[in-house]
């Protein structure tokens, strides 16, 4: 996984849920996003989705992808990662 | 911003020994100026279990100024915000009506699932058509509070 993308994800995770006394190095790359791990909330989740959106052009409809893009900030690189290929190709198509 | 208004009368199982309202019977206010608002739109609970949604409310928060007191006019103002998320927020004035003092205020969330559980993360195109009208209609100027 790129570590600049899983870095960047961190950051943007900080900064749209306003975690002030969370830094980057605080979240493992493979630790729980909610409930245990980082503590996030439903409310977390849609915050989360409307930035991922804005910032990666990337969309999760629902909770149902969300529990496997949100399990860690792995997967959700992972995810980011995929989409904006399938998205790349799509434009390359057009 | 519009606030759509209803009234009630303050009830004798709603004060408490002190001869004010206990502080609960404000949530059961809340839902009273919801569904008054929702009603207008078609959008009431059972609406949204037709188009196969429920909305179950997440955050919930309520601020007390003033007491009311036992068979005060009250005025119940709910207005909700223009989603910015896959989530509604509404919020909620509570006034006396013989001097419009505001005696609460509160604002409470409720976020999208569907009827097997899967919670919204986008609000979906035939609710976002629904809710349109409501917003349409907040979106006029309120009448001074």
């Amino acid at each position: 996984m790129s570590a600049a993308l899983v870095l960047e994800l961190k950051k943007l995770i900080i900064e749209t849920l306003k975690l002030e006394e969370v830094t980057p190095e605080d979240i493992e790359d493979e630790g729980q996003l909610f409930g245990d791990g980082l503590g996030l909330d439903s409310i977390d989740a849609l915050e989360l989705v409307v930035a991922l959106e804005k910032t990666y052009g990337v969309s999760i409809p629902d909770s149902e992808v969300g529990e496997r893009v949100f399990r860690s900030v792995n997967t959700l690189a992972q995810f980011v990662k995929e989409q904006s290929a399938i998205s790349n190709q799509q434009s390359a198509k057009e | 911003m519009r606030f759509d208004e209803t009234e009630l009368r303050v009830r004798f199982n709603e004060v408490d020994s002190w001869g004010i309202v206990w502080h609960g019977h404000y949530i059961s206010w809340f839902e009273v100026g919801r569904m008054a608002l929702l009603g207008k739109f078609h959008l009431l609970p059972k609406d949204f279990t037709q188009m196969g949604y429920i909305a179950p409310v997440v955050d919930l928060k309520c601020v007390f100024k003033e007491p009311a007191r036992l068979d005060e006019e009250i005025l119940i103002r709910t207005t909700v915000l223009e989603p910015t998320k896959a989530a509604l927020t509404f919020r909620f004035e509570v006034l006396r009506k013989s001097d419009r003092k505001l005696l609460a205020s509160g604002e409470e969330t409720q976020v999208l699932l569907t009827l097997d559980g899967r919670m919204l993360y986008i609000i979906p195109q035939n609710l976002r058509e629904r809710l349109q009208p409501l917003f349409d209609y907040l979106e006029e100027p309120d009448s001074p509070a």
